[in-house]
């Protein structure tokens, strides 16, 4: 595959205070690249660079082999959909979706043959005299990445562009970028703070946090072998519990020894082991490898979500066997159940559910809304 | 129903108060339009306006037979016309600049805008004479590098310095306003889309500040088509403009002609106004 | 490109303040002049703080500006929050245009509107004055309003609707709801509002020219009045002090600004805090001001005169209405104040007066307006036992043709109009008639007037023509005089030309004798000012009257026969520098000497039938037909 955008030791401060802390990162061609991170982890700021709003302060932007830094936004051939699509209110669809034509000053005939079919392709054939304050929200980003593929870019920015919608529109829309991108064959650089949304749409997912990238890789990749506690913890839900590797596929952590797949740590190192809830098998108390109470049950439709105190340690524990509060249960854990990280600064931040409650769970991490 | 009941208070101490003060007197304006000395109905007045005819002499030397009034509306007009485009130009970057610029910097201009209006228009007016004339500030200055003596004061010049400068921040104002409103990231998104800076400027920026434009140039032209005092001290009196005329009528006692003159540079006035925004109105979003 | 705009910014900014600069150097001109500067001096300082009636007129302007400010933020509010609750869209619609029209109608328009509806339900309820303090502050809210209006109005609509709903269901009255949620949501709208509003009073002069009344002079109309005279560096004095209030004030807000509050907290605390400094703005000022121009009303007297046609105490002179006020009072025991409005033309005069808009006890026009208001029956006769110094009035001063039988007037001053010329520029064989003012080597240094009849004059006297004829084709002749002068002429002025004199702007212009030694004395080192009276010429009077609906004749008369006695008669020949028909003036040892001999000479020119001379060339009333027709004839030479 070839490279089309690389970002070259890059790090990017305002006003003082470092927001970008020397990344990399290279983007292939035809690629659905997610950047995710709760707010404030540079995600957008990394969007702009390459959309050139930005310029770094040190490092190099390389867009196919050419260095960029100080190229101006409109002669760079990356076009960018914008958070809240930023549509001109002095324009109607037709008008916003041609803008760049004309700036191009192509003959109206020829305008108004691809604005057609760009409006077909996001399916508002019927729209085009509209006045764009007029449409819903999804109408809106249609018309905002219409007007971004007109140009036929290399590459497609999109800055949390499902922010506005509701779940089930943004569901749709999901389906419906995923069919774009790979119809069109442009690369897409999506940038989100919803971990679902990553996962479901991404070929590839830059994990970001503090101005760092944290984690690149496929969805399946970050979920299941996290290099840190915040990846995982931000991944999904997880159970990070203070252990020590006694040695390869060896592992002590609540007082219990367990068979693990992980290998390559020194004897006796201070690691984070990371269980996910639905990896969690309850058995009855006498036969588990852990032995704990349950302290609350939620019905989650699916599943029931269950927390359970081992020695003063809440875990999470998905399951489809109801249990009941109060009651004593055993665990059981298969050596694949068991992922095993470098101890880091996020050890002991993550992964205890002792206050947990959804509603703060989202608190802690909030929508990245107006991201800087 | 408190709350209803308080509305409804809220906007009729309004109506009212409009309606006596703004709809009546100019019913009053036509009334005195409309009649004679005695309080008759005419429309001689009127009449008056368009038919009076006086010769004029060009620089050539040759006559000609004019219609006065007429004369006299197209010069205030073309005077008008010339400071509102000056302050539009002048008015438009240091309005983009200072809503670009940091919130302190932001209410720091605004307020020095401001100051100036509080000395009174008369004073600054004066001030101007001092800077203008033949023996005055600027001649001082460029005597002293050898150029000139530039003759300033009794010319289109003056006058025109004169409006633009004190209905300037009528332009900066409204300008100001819509454009510190302006979301900065459809500029981003029109640059994204291909455009340079004046790409943005042209395709983004004005047609969104359009509103803006029009209050400006409503709230400079409109003074500066009737002003007549700014004509008088910086022209020297030898620009006779329509305000001109309407204080001479009314210092002449000749209240009747004076309320003709100024309802028919009304109606033109509301004419121009209602175009203007019938044909922006398309075009311009926001709008009602 | 950042370079660039800073540039430009500071340019736009020059340009913004460079008259603010002008003013505040001028201020400190030792001279009287506004375009010479002679030296560093505090003097007109002093002369402003001294000047009550300055004083008074600002403080009035800024009674008049927080009033109007004051009324216009809280019924402008309201109103945003009745159009934005309003359902029907005509209503609205209707609203909006109603809102519009003081902003889109030219200010003359506002005014004159206006001042024709006052005055005329004044008549229909036969008050004796229909313009005052209150119809000038309905002009000034009218104003206002719409920008207080368009200000709160987009706050209101960017405003959750859910907020004060919010607040009800939280157990607010829709009031305290009102106050207590959606205030503080549109405050800064309002403050810009109001700020907006008072700055527009200010700064107004067009409507309150129109709608000034008795007893309640602005700044701007006094120092409109000041036409005939000249403006002094005092006004530019005024407005140094004025911009430095300003400055101070608004930069002491910013330093308490940057105190480093946090964020949030200071935008509503901003809010309150330039509510509270524009506040402080205002008290400062009208308590300073009070300080100086405090009084308290009694028995009034109101007088309307000339601007600067008065001694008034200005540079160490005597002060006429404080030395009556103090007079009066200590000869009849009772405390009396005098109202003291000015006007800047007769037929200024005359409309507020015969509108009915204003009413005085004691005006002082020209002779021919005299002629015309006693013709209308606009006039009182006088009780001369009450004016008992009238005996000193020269003989020559009676029984002229526009008050016969000397029944209605008692002469103040008279002058007559010469040309002045600068004999730097001008050689001395030139001089000696009216021709000079036509003499095409002084083309573009030349002066005329800028009203009709004086204007007509200069031709008419030129040619030898009757400046009362009624004959039209004697009009047109004289129109074709000045049409041949008009390409020669630098403008046409009637205050301007003292500083175009003194500074050598212009070299040639007529204008009344006694201002050509205000204008000499002032004169720039360069510049040499003569005088000489052309052959035929205009001699004119000004008189003391009383108009019908005086309210106190008795108080009237007694003020004219103290303006005829020794020390104010002295004091306002030596202030205004015209001459004076009365005996007890221009016999005076001490003003002879004041005035030195080459001044009386030129003052008082030895005429032996000066009665017959002047009922030849004074300005005669003429119908008002003939009126309209030389107005609209000199329109037809201002086009040109």
């Amino acid at each position: 595959m070839k490279k089309i955008i690389e970002l070259k030791n890059i790090s990017k401060a305002f006003d003082g205070e470092t927001v970008l802390d020397n990344i990399s990162l290279d983007i292939y061609d035809n690629e659905f690249v997610t950047l995710l991170g709760p707010s404030g982890c540079g995600k957008t700021t990394t969007l702009r660079l390459i959309g050139g709003f930005e310029y770094p302060d040190e490092g190099d932007v390389v867009f196919m082999g050419e260095r960029i830094n100080d190229t101006p936004p409109h002669k760079r051939n990356v076009n960018t959909v914008f958070q809240k699509y930023a549509l001109f209110p002095h324009l109607n669809v037709f008008e916003n979706v041609a803008f760049p034509l004309h700036e191009r000053k192509l003959p109206k005939a020829e305008i108004k043959e691809k604005v057609d079919q760009m409006l077909s392709l996001v399916m508002l054939s019927g729209f085009a005299q509209r006045s764009v304050t007029s449409l819903s929200g999804g109408q809106q980003q249609r018309v905002a990445i219409a007007r971004a593929l007109i140009n036929h870019p290399k590459v497609l920015l999109l800055d949390e562009p499902l922010g506005a919608l509701d779940l089930k529109l943004r569901k749709d829309m999901q389906q419906e970028l995923k069919k774009i991108q790979k119809s069109t064959g442009i690369t897409f650089i999506f940038v989100t703070h919803d971990q679902e949304e990553a996962m479901s749409m991404s070929d590839t997912v830059v994990v970001m946090s503090e101005g760092k990238i944290q984690q690149i890789g496929t969805p399946q990749d970050i979920y299941n072998e996290p290099v840190n506690a915040f990846v995982a913890d931000f991944i999904g839900e997880s159970n990070i519990v203070d252990g020590v590797m006694l040695e390869d596929k060896k592992v002590k952590f609540a007082g219990h020894i367990f068979d693990c797949l992980d290998t390559g740590f020194e004897k006796n190192e201070a690691v984070d082991v990371v269980i996910r809830p639905e990896d969690v098998d309850i058995v009855p108390e006498d036969k588990g490898m852990l032995c704990g109470t349950v302290t609350s049950v939620t019905f989650m439709g699916v599943h029931y979500e269950i927390i359970v105190d081992i020695k003063g340690f809440k875990w999470m524990i998905q399951t489809t066997d109801g249990v009941e509060v109060d009651a004593k249960i055993g665990i059981y854990l298969e050596p694949d159940a068991i992922h095993i990280m470098k101890k880091s600064k996020y050890s002991g931040m993550f992964g205890d559910y002792s206050s947990f409650s959804n509603e703060l769970d989202e608190l802690s991490n909030p929508g990245g809304e107006d991201e800087e | 129903m408190r709350k209803k009941h308080s509305g409804r208070l809220a906007i009729t101490q309004y109506s009212v108060w409009s309606f006596l003060f703004v709809v009546v007197p100019l019913i009053f304006i036509a009334y005195y339009a409309f009649t004679d000395n005695n309080f008759s109905f005419t429309t001689e007045n009127i009449t008056r306006f368009f038919t009076a005819t006086s010769n004029l002499t060009e620089d050539d030397g040759t006559v000609r037979e004019v219609r006065t009034y007429i004369l006299i509306f197209m010069r205030s007009l073309k005077l008008a016309a010339i400071s509102t485009a000056i302050s539009l130009l002048l008015g438009y970057p240091i309005a983009y600049i200072m809503a670009r610029a940091s919130e302190k910097a932001q209410k720091t201009m605004m307020t020095l805008v401001m100051i100036p209006m509080w000395m009174n228009f008369l004073i600054r007016t004066y001030a101007w004479m001092t800077i203008l004339q033949d023996t005055g500030i600027i001649n001082g200055i460029i005597g002293k590098l050898g150029i000139g003596p530039l003759h300033m004061i009794g010319t289109e010049t003056a006058v025109v310095i004169g409006m633009v400068y004190d209905y300037f921040p009528y332009m900066i104002l409204p300008l100001y306003s819509i454009m510190a409103k302006m979301d900065t990231r459809l500029f981003e998104a029109a640059r994204d889309l291909g455009c340079n800076s004046f790409g943005v400027l042209r395709r983004v920026i004005f047609p969104l500040s359009l509103p803006g434009v029009i209050s400006g140039v409503t709230m400079v032209l409109i003074p500066s088509i009737s002003t007549f005092y700014i004509s008088q001290k910086l022209g020297n009196g030898k620009f006779f403009l329509i305000g001109d005329a309407i204080e001479g009528q009314y210092v002449a006692n000749n209240l009747h002609f004076a309320a003709a003159i100024a309802f028919i540079l009304m109606v033109i006035l509301l004419v121009c106004m209602a175009l203007v925004k019938y044909f922006t109105a398309k075009h311009v979003y926001g709008g009602e | 490109m950042k370079t660039a705009s800073k540039i430009y910014t500071a340019i736009i900014f020059v340009f913004l303040f460079a008259p603010i600069a002008v003013l505040l150097v001028f201020s400190f001109n030792e001279g009287k002049s506004l375009s010479v500067f002679t030296g560093f001096s505090l003097k007109w300082y002093r002369e402003l703080l001294r000047d009550t009636d300055t004083l008074q007129a600002l403080k009035n302007t800024i009674i008049l500006a927080f009033s109007a400010t004051a009324i216009s933020t809280v019924m402008g509010t309201a109103a945003a929050v009745g159009i934005n609750r309003l359902r029907s869209r005509w209503y609205k619609a209707a609203m909006n245009t109603v809102t519009n029209i003081p902003m889109t109608n030219p200010d003359i328009i506002t005014g004159i509107s206006l001042m024709l509806m006052f005055v005329f339900v004044g008549r229909l309820f036969g008050a004796s004055t229909s313009l005052n303090f209150w119809t000038m502050l309905i002009a000034h809210v009218t104003f206002c309003l719409p920008y207080v209006i368009l200000q709160v109005l987009p706050k209101l609509q960017q405003m959750d609707k859910s907020l004060p709903e919010a607040a009800m269901d939280l157990g607010c009255t829709p009031l305290k709801a009102f106050l207590k949620v959606e205030l503080p949501e549109i405050m800064p709208g309002i403050v810009t509002g109001a700020i907006m509003a008072f700055t527009l009073s200010l700064d107004d002069f067009v409507i309150s020219y129109f709608t000034a009344g008795n007893g309640f002079t602005t700044l701007p109309i006094r120092i409109y009045g000041m036409t005939k005279k000249t403006v002094t560096p005092k006004m530019y004095a005024l407005a140094t002090i004025i911009f430095f209030v300003t400055l101070t004030l608004l930069l002491l807000n910013n330093v308490v600004d940057n105190d480093g509050v946090k964020k949030e907290k200071k935008e509503t605390g901003k809010v309150k805090r330039v509510a509270m400094i524009v506040l402080a703005v205002i008290i400062a000022l009208i308590g300073s001001v009070g300080i100086f121009a405090g009084r308290k009303e009694t028995v009034t007297l109101n007088v309307y005169n000339w601007g600067e046609y008065i001694s008034d105490g200005s540079e160490g002179t005597f002060d006429t209405i404080r030395e009556f006020e103090k007079w009066y009072e200590e000869t009849y025991g009772v405390k009396m104040v005098v109202n003291y409005d000015t006007y800047t033309s007769n037929e200024d005069m005359y409309n507020k007066i015969s509108s009915g808009a204003v009413s005085y006890d004691v005006i002082i026009p020209s002779d021919y307006m005299i002629a015309r208001m006693a013709d209308e029956g606009m006039l009182e006769e006088l009780d001369f036992d009450n004016i008992p110094n009238y005996s000193n009035i020269d003989e020559n001063f009676r029984g002229l043709y526009y008050d016969k039988d000397n029944r209605y007037s008692v002469p103040y001053a008279y002058g007559i109009i010469g040309i002045i010329y600068n004999a730097n520029v001008v050689d001395e064989t030139d001089t000696g008639g009216w021709d000079l003012m036509w003499n095409e080597k002084y083309s573009g240094d030349i002066l005329q007037f800028n009203n009709s009849r004086d204007t007509f004059g200069t031709a008419m006297y030129k040619l030898g023509l009757d400046v009362n004829s009624t004959d039209k084709e004697v009009w047109e002749t004289a129109r074709a005089e000045l049409l041949t002068q008009r390409p020669l002429c630098y403008g046409q002025v009637m205050d301007e030309i003292f500083n175009l004199m003194e500074s050598g702007e212009a070299s040639i212009g007529a204008y009344y004798a006694g201002d050509y030694f205000t204008m000499a004395d002032n004169q720039a080192g360069d510049v040499d000012l003569q005088f000489y009276y052309p052959e035929r010429t205009n001699f004119y009077i000004d008189a003391m009257c009383i108009p019908k609906g005086s309210q106190n004749k008795e108080l009237a008369e007694i003020f004219i026969n103290y303006m005829l006695s020794e020390e104010p008669a002295i004091a306002n020949a030596e202030y205004t520098y015209y001459a004076s028909p009365n005996r007890i003036v221009y016999e005076n040892e001490t003003y002879l000497e004041d005035m030195g001999e080459d001044v009386i000479e030129v003052l008082y020119p030895e005429i032996e039938n000066f009665s017959e001379l002047y009922n030849t060339y004074a300005y005669r009333n003429l119908d008002t037909d003939m009126l309209d027709y030389i107005n609209t004839l000199w329109e037809t030479v201002k086009i040109n």
